[in-house]
């Protein structure tokens, strides 16, 4: 069984990766067959989205059975691994990366069908390889639970809830980085993710499976505060998109109004799934410890998540934050999450997993 | 906050007219200011800022070690404190310290932004409650032609029926998608209908219940109780402070660990807890089983090596019966677990301190060594190391070690808010999930009878069209359509 669980989890990592390299075609041959229709001239119309030809749409077809395949895999070696340890995957960072990846998979699933927008899985699915690979590198032991995560139904609830939010939130982010992409700051934007893929990549050559994480950790803080620089500036220097603006796009992505709208309805999903993760947890806190909250770091990232998403659903209603402005919120929300989710690693709070001294 | 949220405005003639608009104030100066007050803090904007301002507080509060309670109560130990993270932060310790990011969620920053989170929630409920009510009770039902081609989804409709007809038609169709009509006729018939006219209360709601967590909070930290550090060992009966009657007694502490890896498994203390002498319950209390009694709450926190120890008096009775003694204290020295008990009725206090295993010739395994102080001034009355099993005469007293037993470390708490963060987790979930799942659906309609017959129908709604899913709007629209073209009755 536990055998049979790393099979799929391999499996699962190898189709993601596949799935991901289509649907770098698909965009590569939409985003052609875009550029061919709007070169008539200034003026032209810019589409809706991707011009689906009919080689395109396929390529795009397959790409979507792919991950469907590879959230099946995932699946199936979460079962698996269940069965084998008799509890949810909460015990050790392997089994809640896998988790993690399994929500994003899953809710990126579900905006397809709704959106069809297949271009967020640019963003979306190397996040979830990005989970997959971390989850290979670090050690899958089974190990018995230590007392206080014995508390099989609320904690696997407390996680289930968890990756909802977490896969929203990385759905939410895919929508809002594409939305400012084809805003002005487009070459900050790329060069950023550049420092923070490149630093990332730089830790895992240098760094090796659980050696040093120095240099990752370096990638992913720059990119983090580069970002954050971004978004700062961009809220003095402008005040919300313009209407005329939304609804034009470029080089053939989804329309900037489109990829707003997808990011409000991840967060309308992420956000209440997040208040129950933080909910549950105040619960398990308050029967294990004898206390509801306690400002232990990995509470405290989550309710700054929280606090984020929720300035979120303001601003997106406020006049001047329309827009750029707030899906740099969403961008800043996404960085919370994954302080939360990595927090283990640089907190030593009650959180600290086994698995990872 | 009207005048901020672009999302949804009101159609052009169905604006509430703002209260202060409406009587022009007489005391010009002292309502301006106060106004001004009342907007600020109801804006929300300066909510927002207030929530990404508690947000980056909050990222220090987990990104920083923090420093406990205690250790800032003590300014030796907080300078002993700082020096140990020193290493860690150099030379911004000191900068860390003074801007209070080492317990930052109990600083004067921290609490004023939590505060004004609180004020500017109350005042956007109030802000909002009587626009809401009235939106709910009494809508605007005629509106202006104007809206009917300015809406962000509006559609006409030319029908051959009569103004009356066509009314019974659409209300008709309305009714049967169950949204409520209301309608008024000047001349124009005007027609209003919506669905789930109290959903926007379930937002309010979960707004709200924000406060009542805020409640609960302060009500804990203002009457709650808590002890972390009760320690009880196998046989001893101890009274719980918080409750008087009470006592506690531990029967007996396990602990298991996984033979291979030696990762903790399981910690359990059977315990019975007595009401003036009588036994009230029994439980085996674990780390995810608190007992609980009368509003206080027991849990498993911490364990430790104890000893059990039988006291007699030099006449030969038995002061203490094989009750245990935890050795909860550490010595700073030899890091030698220690212990002190009141011996009843002398006036004596007994310390006990236990072996550091193997190797250790001072006091060898299977021994304690017992001190006996007086119990005010503290003077060292005797003192012996004393075999397991064998009676020892102490000062005037015969001192038995039975055996080698353990404590539990109980935390026992007592917090009147819980019930409060648990309602308001509650309406907070519910009142979100209600908010984002159920619109509160209105859209407007209006009848004008055409000079050489038949009407025409305007219809109207506020909310956007849904860029990429379908929209209820268009549904109506397209029902009413159906129903208006099927042939007339007689
Ligand atoms: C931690 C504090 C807060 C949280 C978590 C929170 C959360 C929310 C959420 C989830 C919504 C729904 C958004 C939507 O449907 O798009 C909302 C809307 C709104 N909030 Fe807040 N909010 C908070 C504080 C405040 C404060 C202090 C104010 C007052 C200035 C405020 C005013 C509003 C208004 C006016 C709306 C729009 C009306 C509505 O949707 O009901 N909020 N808020």
């Amino acid at each position: 069984m536990a055998k049979l669980s790393e099979y799929a989890f391999v499996a699962s990592m190898i189709t993601t990766g596949l799935a991901l390299a289509l649907y770098l075609f698909y965009a590569v041959s939409g985003l052609r067959a875009a550029r061919m229709a709007t070169a008539g001239g200034p003026g032209a119309s810019t589409p809706v989205g991707l011009i689906s030809g009919p080689r395109t749409a396929a390529i795009g077809r397959y790409a979507s059975i792919l991950t469907w395949l590879a959230t099946v895999f995932l699946l199936v070696s979460l079962v698996f691994r269940a069965v084998v340890t008799g509890h949810g995957p909460f015990a050790n960072m392997y089994e809640f990366s896998m988790a993690f990846a399994f929500g994003v998979l899953l809710t990126y699933l579900y905006f397809e069908r709704k959106y069809h927008q297949r271009i967020l899985a640019l963003v979306t699915l190397p996040v979830a390889l990005g989970m997959l690979l971390y989850a290979a590198t670090i050690p899958a032991d089974i190990e018995p639970l230590v007392p206080a995560l014995q508390n099989n139904l609320l904690l696997t609830v407390h996680v289930a809830t968890a990756i909802v939010a977490y896969g929203s939130f990385a759905i939410a982010f895919a929508a809002s980085y594409l939305f400012l992409l084809q805003t002005r700051h487009m070459i900050p934007v790329l060069a950023t993710t550049a420092i923070g893929v490149g630093g990332a990549a730089l830790g895992a050559i240098t760094g090796g499976a659980d050696g040093d994480k120095l240099a990752l950790t370096y990638g992913m803080v720059g990119a983090g505060a580069s970002l954050l620089i971004l978004a700062i500036v961009d809220w003095i220097t402008n005040r919300g998109t313009p209407a005329d603006e939304l609804a034009s796009g470029r080089w053939g992505l989804p329309k900037p109004m489109v990829l707003d709208e997808i990011g409000y309805r991840a967060v309308v999903i992420g956000f209440p799934f997040l208040t129950l993760t933080i909910i549950l947890g105040a619960v398990w806190a308050e029967t294990a410890w004898g206390r509801y909250w306690g400002w232990d770091p990995k509470e405290t990232a989550s309710l700054v998540t929280w606090l984020i998403y929720g300035a979120y659903l303001h601003a997106r209603v406020m006049r001047g934050w329309r827009g750029n402005r707030a899906a740099w919120l969403l961008v800043i929300g996404f960085l919370a999450t994954l302080l939360t989710y990595f927090g283990n690693l640089i907190f030593q709070g009650l959180h600290a997993y086994g698995g990872l001294s | 906050m009207t005048h901020e949220v672009n999302s949804r405005p009101l159609p052009p003639a169905a604006t509430t007219a703002p209260a202060a608009a409406a009587r022009p104030s007489a005391m010009d100066r002292v309502d301006g200011g106060l106004e001004w007050l009342w907007h600020f803090i109801s804006s929300m904007r300066v909510a927002m800022i207030i929530m990404l301002a508690i947000a980056v507080l909050g990222v220090f509060g987990s990104l920083l070690v923090q420093a406990p309670q205690a250790v800032l109560d003590d300014p030796a130990a907080k300078a002993e404190w700082l020096e140990s993270v020193r290493p860690k932060y150099g030379g911004w310790t000191n900068v860390f310290d003074t801007v209070g990011l080492f317990q930052v969620f109990n600083s004067i920053m921290f609490r004023i932004l939590v505060a004004a989170l609180t004020i500017s929630l109350i005042a956007c409920s109030i802000h909002r409650i009587p626009g809401m009510i009235h939106t709910a009770r009494n809508p605007r039902v005629d509106v202006g032609p104007a809206f009917f081609e300015h809406a962000p989804q509006h559609e006409a409709i030319v029908v051959r029926r009569s103004v009356e007809e066509t009314r019974e038609v659409v209300e008709n169709v309305l009714r049967s998608r169950r949204y409520r009509t209301l309608s008024s006729v000047d001349g124009t018939v005007h027609i209003y209908a919506d669905r789930f006219r109290l959903a926007p209360f379930a937002g309010l709601a979960g707004h709200l219940s924000l406060v009542v967590i805020m409640a609960g909070a302060i009500i804990g930290g203002m009457y709650g109780y808590r002890d972390s550090q009760f320690t009880l060992a196998e046989g001893q009966t101890l009274p719980v402070a918080a409750e008087p009657g009470v006592t506690i007694q531990l029967l007996d502490f396990t602990d298991r660990y996984d033979p291979t890896t030696g990762a903790p498994i399981d910690y359990a203390s059977q315990v019975v807890l007595y009401k003036d002498g009588a036994e009230v319950l029994r439980h085996t209390v674990r780390v995810n089983d608190p007992v609980r009694y009368n509003g206080l709450s027991f849990y498993q926190a911490f364990y430790g090596a104890a000893a059990t120890m039988s006291v007699k008096d030099d006449e030969g009775n038995v002061l203490m019966a094989s009750e245990g003694v935890p050795l909860a204290w550490t010595t700073n020295d030899e890091g030698r677990k220690i212990g002190s008990f009141n011996i009843p009725g002398t006036p004596y206090v007994g310390w006990v301190t236990g072996t550091l295993g193997n190797g250790d010739t001072f006091i060898a395994p299977g021994q304690v060594r017992f001190e006996l102080y007086t119990t005010g001034e503290g003077t060292l009355v005797d003192q012996k190391v004393i075999n397991q099993g064998e009676a020892a005469t102490i000062g005037n007293l015969t001192v038995t070690f039975e055996r080698e037993s353990q404590f539990t470390g109980l935390n026992i708490a007592r917090d009147p808010g819980v019930p409060l963060i648990w309602i308001g987790s509650f309406l907070l979930f519910v009142g979100f999930v209600i908010r984002f799942t159920v619109p509160h659906k209105r859209i407007w309609g209006r009848i004008v009878s055409r000079p050489n017959g038949g009407a025409v129908v305007g219809m109207a709604t506020l909310t956007h069209k849904d860029v990429t899913a379908g929209s209820e709007f268009e549904h109506v629209v397209n029902d009413i359509r159906t129903a208006l073209a099927a042939p007339t009755q007689a």
